[in-house]
């Protein structure tokens, strides 16, 4: 054989050293270095932090302008990464060591997912707020976060669905009054669709909101059942589930929901299509207060491709009472997100900073709060109305007031309780329904499988 | 030493030439030629060969990807997966989704391909218009196709300004209609690509075996199914081929425009495995989805590869 080397010996110490410098790389890169990693300065630094929301980079800009009045040393990027992409992004991004140094955290799936990879910030937040913390912060928005005893995350906002909103200029227009029955509803939207204009539209094509709708119409069967059965305290396959699926599948075959809504998505498809007044009602919940301001709706709109676009005026409704059984569908939600400080930062004290800052001062529970995207967690911080210009002040200053005043007493998890692959099967139950290849009763009980599977691989 | 003293010392070394001058056989690979491939095999066996390896090992596992808790399950991944429901409508639509784009594409490649070589006039701008999808980014494509297809898009508008208001659909909305949806978008952007192919083989048909079945009496359709057809059968061969490992390895489309719904109805392997790998965080059921996919995808391809060897050897 011929060699290009001198020597078979040459050759034999060059694949040697070449063998232990790929193993010497792997391991370097398999690794754990960074767990030894100093936390660096705490009013100093740059501070990395991904997220899928805020969705509006001002925002974002808004929250870091606020933090860097009181820490001018601390620079913080925020880089927003879309909400589909979010866990495709995160899982590599937090098991490098070129992830971010504070990531978003959503209850459920996300704290599951990613939790392991934050630091526990209950020792923060005790820090910040003192041994009685968790009765200064929404306990809903700390329940969701919390997982095996870890505050993954700190809460930064809540939101809560199960609400419905109306563009007030149609219904005056048609001389109509919001819905509060099944019944009623059918025929609003029969007036709607009359006129060529759409009524009620929702993309079913996405899991979150069919869940959202599922859990309002069950909340009008039976209060706190879709909780329970969460929890795994009742059966999925139970007759509530069924009835809940049947109305939600006459929502489909008596003209409410808008035609084609299997294979439309929430954002943006129905977002742009309520926000340029094509439908008159939405299945939308408290992160959609902001549109009921000026400055946010005409931005919105103008998003949604209008060009010159006037806002108008969107009030918040309860969903109706679609069981007939006089029950009032109450809404439910928990955290919108919370702040993590990754455990593999190298500036770690910096983040916690920033976060501590966000989720426990005043002045940061503030600037979240008249942004009206998601209500403050930190008990006693609620919008200033006198800064906040709504689009009509006088007709929806008073509903959006009581709406904000009613989430405070929710106590009913949104996905808090909830892992993808249960949110998976509620999808396939309510698209498998409403598309005719299942009947209610065999949804449910596909649900039950579904759920038991999902424990038995989740745990 | 000059260049040429340079190449001649480099040939006599690459080809292995003996002291007595006898030259080696061929351009066979030996020996000294390995340090020139060392590079790229270092590569291809380091990137796809050890993530293969890393995959099947990973199909053994019931993990989360993130937890460093990670449970051997064997190969209890592959028999949930046997009795999935979701896996096997998955291979269903894969199945029917490369009959129905290969065939029609053929078709469509071919009529195209000998239309070009009858001498039309613009000829060139049609041959634009019919490859530019090829080039056009399904991501780019997706929200205009979305659009196209709503229930109030594009599509229905025509239907009904044509008097066919009654076949108006909610055409990415229903289960029924999805998969033919996402079956008509890649047609579109693919048969371009076909048709580029064809054209290219039929320039190497013999013109002269054309005019002689010409003279013979053969007509148009005659010359296509006995002269042009037999001739492009390796194109055709390849295309089969491409056109199976793209219906397994399918995802942008179906994820783009339906996210492999409404309720499965667009479900493949690679949008299942996208979804139970990073949405569901089975990395464990996803890996062996994974291998799975890679086994179909080359057992495709040999038996392909048979077929049109063994039609050649029968000819």
């Amino acid at each position: 054989m011929h060699l290009p080397f001198r020597s078979k010996k040459v050759l034999r110490s060059l694949a040697t050293v070449a063998v232990v410098g790929m193993a010497a790389l792997g391991l370097a890169a398999c690794s754990n270095g960074d767990s030894q990693a100093k936390a660096g300065s705490a009013t100093s630094g740059t501070v990395n932090w991904w997220g899928w929301t805020p969705t509006n980079s001002d925002e974002a800009k808004e929250f870091i302008a606020a933090f860097n009045k009181k820490y001018p040393k601390i620079t913080v990027k925020f880089k927003l990464i879309g909400i589909s992409d979010y866990q495709a992004t995160m899982r590599p991004a937090l098991a490098s060591n070129g992830g971010p140094d504070v990531f978003d955290l959503q209850p459920g799936a996300y704290v599951q997912q990613f939790g392991s990879y934050a630091e526990d910030l209950a020792p923060t937040a005790k820090d910040a707020l003192g041994a009685d913390w968790k009765s200064k912060i929404s306990k809903i928005a700390v329940n969701g976060l919390t997982a095996k005893g870890k505050l993954a995350a700190l809460p930064i906002g809540s939101s809560y669905a199960g609400s419905l909103w109306v563009n007030n200029d149609l219904f005056s227009k048609y001389n109509l009054k919001p819905p509060t029955t099944l019944d009623e509803w059918k025929q609003v939207c029969k007036t709607f669709q009359q006129n060529n204009v759409g009524c009620f539209a929702q993309g079913a094509a996405q899991e979150g909101f069919d869940q959202d709708t599922l859990q309002a119409i069950s909340n009008s069967v039976e209060p706190g059942y879709w909780t329970k059965a969460s929890k795994g305290e009742k059966k999925w396959d139970d007759p509530v589930i069924v009835k809940t699926l049947s109305i939600w599948k006459e929502l489909f075959t008596s003209g409410i929901m808008q035609e084609g809504a299997l294979g439309a998505q929430q954002y943006p498809d129905i977002n742009n299509a309520f926000l340029t007044g094509k439908y008159a009602m939405v299945m939308m919940g408290s992160w959609y207060t902001q549109y009921a301001t000026q400055d946010a709706m005409t931005q919105a709109i103008g998003a949604a491709g209008v060009s010159g676009a006037k806002p108008f005026p969107i009030l918040p409704i309860q969903f109706p009472d679609v069981a007939n059984k006089g029950n009032t569908s109450e809404m439910f939600g928990d955290a919108d997100y919370g702040l993590a400080v990754a455990s593999k930062s190298k500036n770690r004290a910096a983040a916690e900073t920033f976060v501590k800052w966000m989720a426990t001062s005043k002045a940061g529970q503030q600037v979240v709060a008249d942004r009206l995207d998601t209500t403050a967690t930190l008990n006693g911080i609620s919008p200033d109305f006198n800064k906040i210009k709504f689009v009509d002040p006088a007709l929806q200053s008073g509903p959006v007031n009581d709406y904000l005043k009613k989430t405070a007493s929710i106590d009913e998890p949104r996905f808090a309780l909830l892992n993808a692959d249960i949110e998976n099967a509620f999808l396939a139950a309510a698209q498998s329904v409403a598309g005719g290849s299942a009947t209610p009763e065999k949804a449910a009980q596909t649900l039950q499988q579904a759920a038991e599977a999902a424990k038995a691989a989740n745990g | 030493m000059t260049s040429t003293e340079r190449v001649r010392s480099t040939t006599t070394f690459a080809s292995g030439g003996g002291q007595n001058g006898r030259p080696r056989r061929g351009l066979r690979l030996t020996a000294p030629g390995l340090p020139w491939i060392l590079p790229a095999l270092i590569l291809s066996v380091g990137l796809i060969y050890y993530c293969i390896g890393y995959t099947g090992f990973l199909s053994t596992l019931n993990w989360d990807g993130a937890s460093p808790e990670r449970e051997s399950v064997g190969l209890r991944n592959y028999s949930s997966i046997a009795v999935d429901p979701v896996f096997w409508k998955a291979i269903t639509h894969t199945v029917v989704f490369f009959i129905v784009t290969f065939a029609v594409q053929t078709i469509l490649g071919l009529v195209f391909a000998t239309l070009m070589h009858s001498k039309i006039k613009l000829g060139v701008i049609y041959k634009v218009i019919v490859f530019v999808p090829v080039v056009l980014a399904p991501a780019i494509m997706a929200p205009v196709f979305r659009q196209l297809f709503a229930a109030n898009g594009q599509f229905n508008w025509v239907l009904e300004h044509l008097g066919l208001g009654a076949l108006a659909q909610p055409w990415i909305g229903q289960e029924s209609t999805a998969l033919p949806v996402i079956m008509v978008i890649t047609i579109w952007q693919w048969t371009g690509l076909t048709f580029v192919l064809y054209y290219a083989a039929m320039s190497q048909i013999d013109q002269s075996l054309i005019e002689a079945a010409r003279i013979d009496g053969a007509g148009n359709l005659r010359v296509l199914a006995s002269i042009i057809w037999p001739g492009v059968r390796g194109t055709t061969v390849a295309l089969g081929i491409l056109g199976a490992i793209g219906a397994l390895k399918t995802f942008d489309v179906p994820w783009l425009v339906t996210i492999a719904g409404p309720n499965n109805a667009t479900q493949f392997l690679g949008t299942y495995i996208y979804q139970m790998t990073i949405q569901r965080a089975h990395v464990g059921y996803g890996a062996a989805l994974s291998i799975i996919l890679l086994v179909v995808a080359l057992v495709m391809a040999i038996v392909l590869q048979a077929a049109a060897r063994e039609r050649k050897e029968v000819r």
